[in-house]
């Protein structure tokens, strides 16, 4: 008993004469007083926090070899070894700063973030979907940001002065060919791909990151939503069809069918249509998704969409109305990718993936068949390395096989005569992200890229900087050069035609708050290489066409000022003009307006638990050619106006109503004139004009959500 | 030898159980401060008090548990979405360190709720849908592992009621939640002399807008 009794007092006279007391003060690397900072004993529990003057003080029993650690949120940790004898140390502690995500500067020159993840973004997935006049169409919605240019008669994106093609869409990086749903001519197309499967858009005005390649003008990169949560069943039904999802969930994986049919002939038979339809448009759509989680944060992503659309109309002769032409369109479309991704470690994650488009246009016009195939197989593998935390390297490669032949029936002899041309374009590309302090930033990459029809390869530079003043607004520069592969119906003319180029220099500055968006960008992009037709030959094609568009664009997003109202406006200045195709000097295309307008308005009502939206939008009047005018693209249309309003009502958790209505002020849109391609007998060419098949386009639809989960309602999808 | 054989196994007893009383009254001194916290500042030094115990305490889940509630606490006090949203980034952090260890605990599954049900106040317009959703699946979850947890019963009547007066539907299922969240707070005890005793405030004023 003694023994234990001479045990215990050494034990605790040992500890009462081994005190060790620290003291310091922690200050950041400015010399600052950080209060509030966790200085700690490594592994044991003694220690402090920091005092308002950043100052600390601490006693403990601990002994010998120890490990001092302080930190505080926004800092790297700090980390000294001491010897604990009794003797009083005296640590001055200086933190330095960490690259924080939420506070650092990012590169915003040209692009539009839209998701839930990252929470300062301008516009969140569900603003897509709710936007009016937008019709839940990804496209509709984007056509609302500055940098688009309204084209009503395509439905299509316009960047920047760039034409449709030059708009690429990309799913989980993976390339996507023929985005857009097959329309008769003269009317607007949707996008294949409903916004309701993705959690984050990024829409790229220009400037983008040396990852995506083919793309002149804008990438528009969505990322599918990962594994679904519940069980759940989603019906919809439309005055133009209907829709059936369900979504089975397994504790690591997902998998999610989806039924579309779209059949528009019993609204066409109510509503008046200036189309001469003999079979409006109908289409039926598959599609389903497959989610598996690997490891601990890895992920294996697979989509597939199959699609069937038909229509056919009467096309009538310009200069005689009574003689027409029946056009007859079946197309079929299929879309699959598969993505994987796993971060290794703390420093290296990799991302891979494959997708194939399958685009089939069978075509007849007056019993005449003629018709495209394209098929793409896409490739692609990214690493990324975190260095450290300043500096992020990302590289990888990539392959686009593509396959395209076009056939028609030859009218005398009744063979079917086709044309086809195969690429092969593979491509290397490498970016360093470096952060000098949380105020700056760069990204320095480069592409290089490998066309099997020219036989070429070329090196593109990306180079882009951000700049945080302090405070909440940043400016950023982005420069980089893209190009693309030309038009299908021009390559397989010519298979030698060189790449269409562009250059982009965007200056943009812009200040987000949590409630609130201002951004004002300016532009200079500088077209090089573009399709031209020699001596006005269809047939006899150059690469020797040149163009250019400068602008100014402004953005103002506010859901602050009034209570459960969010707006937003955009103002777009576009000046460009090109010397391409048919033209016959440098002239303003078509397709483009100088100036674009929008306002977006949503405010939630709660006295009636319904969101109304209203959109209007303005586009300047556009350029079109008129064979009576000698001037080339000399002639303005008018204004083009619109006003649209939606209302969804939520009478209970699991059930929204939805109406939706175009073009409320009854304008008459005219998007340009077509001309007869032969005078009459006074030599005049008889013109008609381009409008809306109708003079409103009016969607209602009931959706209904099961779930075990009362709390969830079809809301994110509307 | 016999007397040392016994020295070493009464040590060696009384170092483990000195750890665990030492554990038990730091920590039930941390808590304290935690519950009393009111200022960003207190809140931090409980917080910072509570991780350097979970830093040493490689098995217990509680100095974490509770270093998220302070967070969390934080977050509702912050009237700035994008600071709330990083107090929740926090909390969810420390909470995910203290579900490492206990996966199956009742009282952190509710916690992992509360705070989706704190992410939504930050933009109810976007994030209802989503984390409502979320936060009620991980009620029902913490009620799998403990029906008796008056906390989480709490919460979910919480959630009950918002969803009904939205919708103007009837309140009453919320309010037979909130009065068993009552109840359980008079009967429920648990064995764990460190597990969380807060929410009954919430629970009695959630009974006094049901009346």
């Amino acid at each position: 008993m003694k023994t234990l009794y001479t045990f215990l007092m050494t034990l605790v006279l040992t500890g009462a004469f081994a005190q060790t007391r620290i003291s310091g003060k922690v200050v950041d690397q400015y010399g600052q007083a950080i209060p509030g900072a966790n200085i700690v004993i490594l592994n044991a529990y003694d220690g402090t926090s920091s005092a308002a003057d950043g100052s600390f003080v601490f006693s403990t029993e601990e002994k010998g070899a120890q490990v001092i650690v302080a930190s505080f949120i926004g800092y790297k940790p700090y980390q000294q070894r001491v010897e604990l004898n009794g003797n009083a140390i005296e640590l001055p502690i200086s933190l330095k700063e960490e690259i924080n995500q939420m506070e650092a500067v990012v590169i915003s020159a040209g692009s539009f973030t839209a998701g839930d993840e990252k929470r300062r973004t301008i516009l969140k997935a569900v603003d897509i979907a709710t936007t009016a006049g937008a019709t839940a169409d990804i496209a509709g919605a984007l056509n609302t940001l500055p940098g688009t240019t309204k084209v009503g008669e395509t439905g299509r994106l316009f960047v920047r002065g760039g034409d449709d093609s030059e708009a690429r869409t990309f799913i989980d990086g993976m390339a996507v060919l023929n985005s857009y749903d097959v329309s008769a001519p003269n009317t607007p197309t949707r996008n294949r791909f409903s916004p309701f499967m993705f959690k984050g858009t990024s829409f790229s005005t220009g400037g983008y990151s040396a990852e995506y390649g083919q793309a002149l003008s804008s990438a528009l990169v969505l990322n599918s939503k990962d594994k679904a949560e519940m069980n759940q069943t989603d019906i919809g039904i439309l005055s133009v069809g209907g829709q059936l999802a369900h979504s089975q969930v397994w504790d690591r994986s997902s998998l999610t069918g989806k039924i579309d049919y779209t059949n528009i002939r019993p609204y066409y038979n109510l509503i008046n249509q200036r189309v001469d339809w003999n079979k409006p448009y109908a289409s039926v759509e598959g599609s389903g998704a497959y989610r598996q989680l690997i490891g601990k944060n890895g992920s294996l992503k697979t989509y597939g969409t199959f699609s069937h659309a038909d229509f056919s109309l009467f096309q009538h002769d310009i200069a005689e109305p009574l003689s027409k032409q029946l056009y007859e369109m079946n197309n079929n479309y299929g879309y699959g990718n598969a993505t994987y991704q796993q971060p290794w470690n703390e420093k290296w994650s990799v991302r891979g993936g494959a997708s194939y488009s399958y685009n089939e246009n069978a075509l007849k016009i007056d019993g005449r068949p003629m018709g495209e195939v394209e098929k793409g197989l896409h490739s692609k593998v990214t690493l990324e390395n975190s260095v450290s935390d300043r500096l992020e390297v990302r590289f990888g490669g990539e392959a686009m096989v593509r396959n395209y032949e076009a056939s028609q029936q030859n009218a005398a002899t009744l063979q079917t005569q086709s044309i086809a041309f195969n690429e092969t374009m593979s491509a290397a590309f490498a970016e360093g992200e470096y952060y000098l302090s949380n105020k700056i930033v760069t990204r320095v990459g480069g592409r290089m890229e490998h066309n099997s029809l020219t036989d070429k390869v070329s090196v593109d530079p990306r180079v882009s900087i951000a700049y945080k003043p302090g405070g909440e607004g940043q400016f950023s520069f982005a420069y980089g050069r893209f190009r693309q592969t030309a038009k299908n119906q021009y390559v397989r003319v010519n298979n030698d035609l060189k790449s269409e180029q562009a250059e982009h220099f965007i200056l943009n500055y812009q200040i987000i708050t949590s409630k609130r968006t201002f951004r004002v960008e300016t532009y200079y992009k500088n077209y090089s290489h573009l399709v031209k037709f020699e001596n006005d030959n269809p047939m006899l094609l150059s690469s020797d066409g040149n163009g250019y568009a400068k602008g100014v664009e402004l953005f103002w997003r506010d859901s602050k000022t009034v209570k459960n109202v969010d707006y937003w406006v955009s103002y777009s200045f576009l000046d460009t003009k090109r010397n391409y195709l048919n033209f016959p000097y440098s002239a303003m295309p078509s397709y483009a307006s100088r100036h674009n307008f929008s306002v977006v308005y949503k405010h939630f009502v709660n006295a009636i638990k319904s969101q109304l939206g209203v959109t209007y939008s303005y586009g300047s009047p556009r350029p079109y050619y008129n064979p009576n005018n000698d001037q080339f693209n000399k002639d303005r249309t008018p204004s083009y106006q619109d006003l649209s309003a939606n209302i969804s009502y939520l009478p209970k958790n699991w059930l929204i109503i939805y109406v939706s209505c175009t073009n409320l002020l009854a304008r008459n849109n005219v998007f340009g004139y077509e001309y007869s391609t032969t005078p009459d007998a006074e030599g005049v060419y008889a013109g008609r004009a381009v409008m809306q098949p109708a003079k409103h386009f009016l969607l209602a639809g009931v959706f209904i959500t099961l779930s075990k989960n009362k709390s969830v309602n079809q809301l994110p999808n509307l | 030898m016999k007397t040392f054989s016994f020295v070493v196994v009464l040590t060696s007893i009384m170092t483990v159980t000195f750890a665990q009383d030492k554990y038990l009254s730091v920590m039930q001194k941390n808590i304290e401060l935690v519950y009393k916290a009111g200022t960003p500042e207190e809140y931090q030094f409980a917080i910072n008090a509570l991780e350097r115990v979970g830093n040493a305490e490689k098995t217990k889940w509680e100095p974490f548990y509770y270093s998220a509630f302070g967070y969390l606490m934080m977050a509702t006090n912050e009237k700035d979405g994008a600071k709330k949203d990083q107090f929740l980034d926090l909390s969810a952090a420390a909470l995910a360190k203290a579900k490492a260890i206990n996966e199956n605990e009742s009282e952190i599954v509710g916690l992992e709720g509360f705070i989706q049900m704190i992410r939504v106040t930050v933009d109810p317009a976007t994030r209802g849908p989503q984390y409502s959703g979320q936060a009620m699946q991980l009620y029902n979850k913490s009620l799998s592992l403990n029906a008796d947890n008056p906390r989480t019963l709490g919460l979910m009547a919480q959630m009950q009621y918002g969803i009904a007066s939205f919708f103007g539907s009837s309140t009453a299922e919320a309010c037979a939640t909130a009065a068993k969240s009552l109840e359980k707070f008079g009967t429920y005890s648990s064995p764990n002399p460190l597990a969380p005793v807060w929410g009954k405030g919430m629970a009695e004023s959630m009974m006094k807008q049901c009346k």
